[in-house]
């Protein structure tokens, strides 16, 4: 995965896990890797693989049993919620982009439209 | 400290093997020249087989020094510092693996001789002749052992120490230069002069050593001073070597 | 767990390492940058007891480091330095020999893993297969501290991937890893601490992760805050 440098590892990590999720290449319920194993696939720090769990878990995405790891929420609502949550991030982060270049939300609804019929 | 021998012997292996090598050519030289009455080759293999006891012997102490150098001034030295060893242990075991190889070759040099000499006086001089040598060897050894019961021990520590002193002065040379020189150019011939300054200065310590009519008592003295300066040579070197040699 | 206090190393008239002072503890893994010839190399030397300081000294668990915190430090140079009649069996056998620590059937893994054989020699390596095979040996060592010099010079993107990846297998909360580079952008994502060393000084320390929280800033940024420039980039 490419990392951008300038923003925290384990934010662009999470996102990550969290679209694989919404995409459902991770189940609700399915064990997420150890945190070391987690640093070793992303080849990034463990520390910073520790705080994308602690991270996940203060978000309600993910829970730990004890001695047994870390599991990804069976509560489909907290997914589907977390599916919309990152849709309207997207959202905003377009739309004020579109702001930038004086695009008003009306033009730029059309403007997808547009691209939409090709 | 044996692992760390068995690695100085692994170093010094090849050398060996060719002195072996070399050795074995002259003892074949000499066998033909002995069993097909080849005068040349005798002549030849005996002096081959002489040469190889002596320039052989020299040559492994001298090697000792030589690795010593390498192992200071070339990147191999992580090898040896790298290890949990303390500088007097990896020294320990290279003036032990060397004494040894020393006295083995030397045993196996005069057993080699005696087994030649042996075989030449039976070929050549007939069954009759090489019994009445023998008797007449032993006699000898007989008249010597009654002469030297404690000289014989004597001789031996003399010759120990001497190669002691040899080698540990041939050590700390190397490590003064390595120090100082820190693996610059030169540093294999300011280590010889170091080595010629250190034997001068050993020289004039043991001149100092007072004087004894009694030529046993005269030899206790000298061994017991060299020993004295082996000890503080080897503690000197051993100390520069952990606390100021940079590698 | 090791401490660095007040280290001097001079060579000739020129000041290697000029009174530098850090600690590292475990759990962390740390980055030592700096162009070449910053004191980097000295620095970590002298941390093995391969160097002497002139003043001041590297301390393990507060004792002066020496042949007793070898056993818990290992350290991997950039040069080679195997003797000429070794192959990599050879290699495994002598650090079985002196290591404790020293796992052979890791280091079997490791060779495996690097696509080299015990039956190769020394002498023969490319650079590459020599710099897979100091890493394979060094990792195979079950140390407190692992101290690798420039483990990347030379070395092709594969074989760069799992060379991380066998630090990253060694990571351990009570265990701690300085990697020098003078590449940053490979270490950037790795890394707890970054140690900036320039011309002999210590230019600073940073965590890494909290630059970018706090600061939206990459370690490459600080380098070129640091030295003026980008450094040397991969590619």
């Amino acid at each position: 995965m490419e990392f951008n440098p300038q923003v925290p590892i384990y934010l662009q990590v999470v996102t990550s896990i969290k679209r694989d999720i919404v995409i459902g290449q991770l189940k609700p319920g399915d064990k997420l890797p150890s945190v070391r194993d987690l640093a070793v696939s992303y080849t990034i720090n463990p520390n910073t693989a520790g705080r994308v769990y602690t991270e996940l878990e203060a978000e309600g995405i993910c829970f730990t049993r004890r001695g047994l790891g870390t599991f990804i929420t069976e509560d489909k609502e907290r997914v589907e919620q977390m599916k919309e949550e990152m849709a309207k991030e997207l959202t905003d982060h377009f739309l004020d982009g579109m702001k930038r270049l004086g695009i008003s939300p009306q033009e730029a609804i059309n403007i997808i439209k547009e691209r939409e019929k090709c | 400290m044996l692992k760390l021998m068995k690695y100085e012997f692994r170093k010094t292996m090849f050398s060996k093997a060719i002195l072996l090598i070399i050795t074995a050519i002259s003892e074949v030289v000499f066998l033909i020249g002995l069993f097909f009455n080849w005068g040349n080759g005798l002549g030849i293999g005996t002096l081959g087989l002489a040469m190889c006891a002596m320039i052989g012997i020299f040559y492994i102490g001298v090697e000792s020094l030589l690795v010593f150098h390498r192992d200071l001034n070339t990147k191999q030295s992580y090898m040896l510092f790298l290890t949990p060893k303390n500088s007097y242990q990896v020294l320990g075991a290279k003036v032990l693996e060397n004494g040894i190889s020393i006295f083995v070759t030397g045993l196996f040099f005069a057993a080699l001789a005696a087994l030649d000499a042996s075989l030449a006086i039976l070929y050549l001089g007939g069954l009759k002749e090489f019994l009445d040598m023998l008797g007449q060897l032993l006699t000898n050894i007989q008249v010597n052992i009654n002469i030297t019961p404690g000289s014989a021990f004597m001789m031996f520590m003399t010759v120990l120490t001497s190669w002691l002193l040899m080698v540990v002065m041939g050590y700390l040379a190397i490590i003064l230069s390595a120090t100082v020189l820190a693996g610059k150019r030169y540093s294999g011939i300011i280590s010889f002069v170091l080595y010629l300054i250190l034997g001068w200065a050993s020289g004039m310590i043991l001149d100092k050593l007072p004087v004894y009519g009694d030529e046993n008592m005269q030899l206790v003295v000298t061994i017991c001073g060299s020993l004295v300066i082996i000890a503080v040579m080897y503690a000197a070197a051993g100390w520069i070597m952990e606390r100021k040699l940079s590698v | 767990m090791l401490e660095c206090r007040e280290i001097t190393k001079i060579y000739g008239r020129k000041k290697a390492v000029d009174a530098v002072s850090f600690q590292i503890e475990p759990g962390r893994i740390y980055a030592m940058l700096g162009p070449n010839g910053s004191g980097k190399t000295t620095l970590m030397k002298m941390a093995a007891g391969l160097v002497k300081p002139n003043t001041g000294g590297f301390f393990y668990n507060n004792e002066p480091v020496g042949p007793k915190s070898r056993r818990e430090i290992a350290y991997m140079s950039t040069e080679p330095y195997f003797y000429a009649w070794m192959t990599a069996q050879d290699v495994g056998k002598y650090y079985e020999d002196f290591f404790e620590d020293f796992s052979m059937e890791q280091y079997q893994k490791l060779l495996q893993r690097m696509e080299l054989t015990p039956d190769m020699k020394t002498k023969s390596l490319s650079s590459g297969m020599m710099a897979k095979l100091k890493i394979a040996v060094t990792m195979a060592r079950d140390a407190k501290i692992y101290m690798l010099d420039e483990p990347l010079n030379g070395i092709d993107l594969l074989a760069r991937d799992e060379i991380m990846r066998s630090i990253l297998e060694a990571s351990d909360p009570d265990k701690a890893l300085i990697v020098s580079s003078h590449l940053v952008d490979e270490l950037e994502k790795v890394v707890d601490v970054a140690i900036f060393v320039k011309e002999g000084h210590l230019a600073g320390m940073y965590d890494v992760e909290e630059l970018r929280i706090r600061q939206g800033k990459s370690v490459a940024d600080v380098y070129r805050e640091i030295y003026g420039h980008g450094g040397e980039q991969t590619c």
